[in-house]
């Protein structure tokens, strides 16, 4: 079977000596044929997980087989061929070579391959007609619309029958005309014997899925009674980079928030003492954690849901996000 | 990748040619200044080979025949003629003189007295050898022609012949004249001799007279333009540095702006030896192209150098093997930029 399946894929890179973990373990599966759609807001890895799947970026930790096949642990020539024939990309801003014609985008690929250039181009005579552009093909993408760049760009990563077809944000330089052909042309790509993904953060799109995993789950409408946490002494609340769900008060004790860097080291943001509020933009913005907390002493904080957060404290951040000098540790 | 490529450099069209035009520009100077050095030598060369001579016997303590004078009288030629392994030996008066061209005004010369009966005369491309004591044979570039005269110590001369790169000094015309001629204009009629020819191998020679051969002479007569011609023979190997800088600061702005697509052609299944190729072939076909430029602005630029510019044919047809060379060198500065560009820059995010 052409199954995907990524296991608790953890992605970790540092910025500006910071720690950065824009996937902490994700895990999905699709089987043959299906469409997924990765749903979320900017910033919230649904481009590093295409790359990884792309086999264009290692991740950390975790696993990706497509087909019974561990994709994370190929190199050299086994990678460069995993991204010539088992995976096709439709980059976000079509990113087709502005010097090639239409047919000259779709026949690189082949010809990087070693592909005689009759066959080349033959393969991308059919394919450009089949996405509707057969009497586009001579000319450049600058002399294209959006819509048909993006045409081209999926030409481009069907050439070699991928059983795997990565889109990234494909209708965000598209007008709405644009986006139902383009939207079509997708969902038509999942088919026995190849399974495409798609990230984007538009919610139309979800209606053609066969699943839509959302990478940063809304809690906005989650709500339940706030309960006390009991922390022990350097006992971690929450790490940098996790998903965001609750805000948190100070009750007893305090909590040092701080901030890790790649290199194993921390810097110290600030040590909140009883009635500090602290987390509460992660699950506003939908971001991950930009900062970590832990209990400076034996401490116990009291976790509220956004709506809970929201009437117990009216006049706090969460009305004007900071203005009112509490931290802000984890926009 | 050879496509690619192409469709690059047409893509980029405006952009090459400046770059073929800087780099052609600058291979053309380089061209010409390997033709000037090369003149100086090669002038020299054709001067001291038309003595037709083995050796030349010169008084010791002078650098050269063409390079300082030193007197002999005329009697101890016949003497080395007499010498064991000299078959020939023929009197010569040689120095640098100004005649007055009349209406052309004066005109540096190198003078050679040589006897018009013995050897060391120029046989002349155009017109008669010198036969007599008012008249001479002279480079065309004195810019007089056969039939017109020159003054030289109070002296007509009369122009019978004429030679052609027939030079020394970076272009200073030779005039071959009579050897009792030159004796009047250097030596007021004395019977003195500067050097003297032979031919043959002379076993033994007074100690107050030394031997030099051609090569030797040749050597002397080098050198008071050596720094000269060192200096312009450095300024050539700086035009291919040039050349190579002007190329590489257009390959390297080319790579910076095709580092997208550099990552998407990574994406979509490229090596990095593949880009490393691409990025290289342009650059070579660049300065292929500004090498063909070069041979041709060479040729028009020619004229307008004052000191002789021989280019070879060697120099030519290397020209395009070192314009490979700049290039492939050249594409270096682009290497790294092309083979590590991360893949994932293709997505828009790079993480």
């Amino acid at each position: 079977m052409n199954d995907l399946v990524v296991k608790d894929l953890t992605v970790e890179y540092s910025s500006g000596g910071l720690l950065v973990r824009p996937l902490v373990k994700k895990s999905l599966t699709a089987e043959d044929g299906q469409l997924v759609v990765l749903l979320g807001p900017s910033g919230c890895g649904k481009t590093t997980l295409l790359s990884c799947l792309a086999g264009l970026l290692t991740p950390t930790r975790g696993s990706i087989r497509l087909g019974g096949r561990e994709i994370t642990r190929l190199q050299g020539e086994a990678l460069t061929d995993y991204r010539r024939n088992q995976v096709g990309v439709v980059f976000q801003a079509f990113n087709l070579l502005p010097s090639l014609t239409a047919h000259g985008n779709v026949v690189a690929p082949m010809a990087l391959a070693g592909a005689r250039r009759s066959v080349a181009s033959a393969r991308a005579t059919e394919l450009l007609e089949q996405v509707g552009l057969g009497d586009r093909m001579n000319h450049r993408p600058g002399a294209m619309s959006g819509g048909q760049q993006q045409r081209v760009a999926i030409a481009r990563a069907l050439v070699h029958n991928p059983p795997l077809v990565l889109a990234d944000e494909p209708t965000a330089h598209l007008d709405h005309v644009q986006v139902e052909g383009v939207l079509k042309l997708i969902r038509s790509l999942a088919q026995p014997g190849r399974i495409v993904v798609v990230a984007t953060h538009d919610d139309r799109v979800t209606n053609l899925a066969d699943i839509v995993i959302e990478l940063v789950p809304s809690h906005a409408g989650v709500d339940r009674e706030p309960e006390d946490v009991e922390l022990t002494d350097g006992e971690v609340l929450f790490r940098q980079g996790d998903p965001g769900e609750l805000v948190y008060v100070v009750k007893s004790g305090g909590v040092a928030i701080y901030q890790e860097l790649f290199d194993g080291g921390e810097r110290h943001i600030d040590v909140l003492k009883e009635g500090r509020y602290f987390g509460e933009l992660a699950p506003l913005l939908r971001l991950p954690r930009s900062a970590s907390a832990r209990a400076a002493g034996d401490t116990v904080v009291t976790a509220y849901t956004l709506r809970r957060f929201r009437n117990a404290f009216p006049g706090s951040a969460m009305q004007a996000p900071g203005l009112n000098g509490a931290p802000h540790e984890d926009g | 990748m050879l496509a690619i490529t192409i469709a690059d450099l047409r893509f980029r069209a405006r952009q090459f040619l400046i770059a073929v035009v800087g780099a052609g520009t600058v291979f053309a100077i380089a061209l010409l200044l390997a033709g000037m050095v090369n003149s100086f030598y090669a002038e020299i060369d054709r001067t001291v080979a038309s003595a037709d001579a083995d050796g030349w016997v010169v008084p010791e303590g002078t650098s050269g025949p063409f390079t300082s004078i030193g007197g002999m009288p005329q009697s101890t030629v016949g003497a080395i003629a007499k010498t064991a392994g000299v078959t020939a030996a023929s009197g010569m008066v040689i120095s640098l003189q100004s005649p007055d061209r009349g209406a052309l005004g004066l005109e540096r010369i190198m003078m050679i007295g040589a006897d018009p009966k013995g050897f060391g005369q120029v046989v002349p491309d155009e017109g008669e050898p010198v036969r007599k004591n008012n008249e001479a044979v002279a480079d065309r570039r004195l810019d007089l022609d056969i039939g017109d005269t020159f003054v030289l110590g109070g002296r007509t001369f009369h122009v019978v012949g004429l030679v052609e790169g027939m030079t020394m000094l970076g272009g200073t015309a030779n005039a071959w004249l009579s050897l009792k001629a030159a004796q009047g204009v250097l030596f007021g009629g004395e019977p003195i001799v500067t050097s003297i020819l032979v031919k043959g191998d002379p076993e033994q020679l007074p100690p107050t007279l030394k031997l030099m051969s051609n090569e030797e002479v040749a050597v002397d007569s080098l050198k008071p333009m050596k720094d000269a011609v060192d200096s312009v023979n450095n300024s050539k190997y700086l035009m291919w540095v040039v050349a190579a800088i002007i190329v590489a600061a257009l390959i390297y702005v080319s790579a910076l702006q095709r580092t997208r697509d550099f990552a998407v052609l990574k994406a979509v299944g490229a090596s990095s030896r593949a880009l490393f190729v691409g990025v290289a072939l342009q650059s070579v076909i660049v300065t292929a192209l500004g090498a063909l430029l070069a041979i041709s602005c060479a040729w028009m630029l020619k004229p307008a150098y004052p000191v002789p510019v021989e280019v070879t044919q060697a120099a030519y047809v290397s020209l395009p093997l070192i314009a490979i060379g700049v290039g492939i060198l050249s594409s270096l500065v682009a290497l790294r930029r092309a083979v590590n560009v991360d893949p994932a820059i293709a997505f828009g995010a790079g993480q």
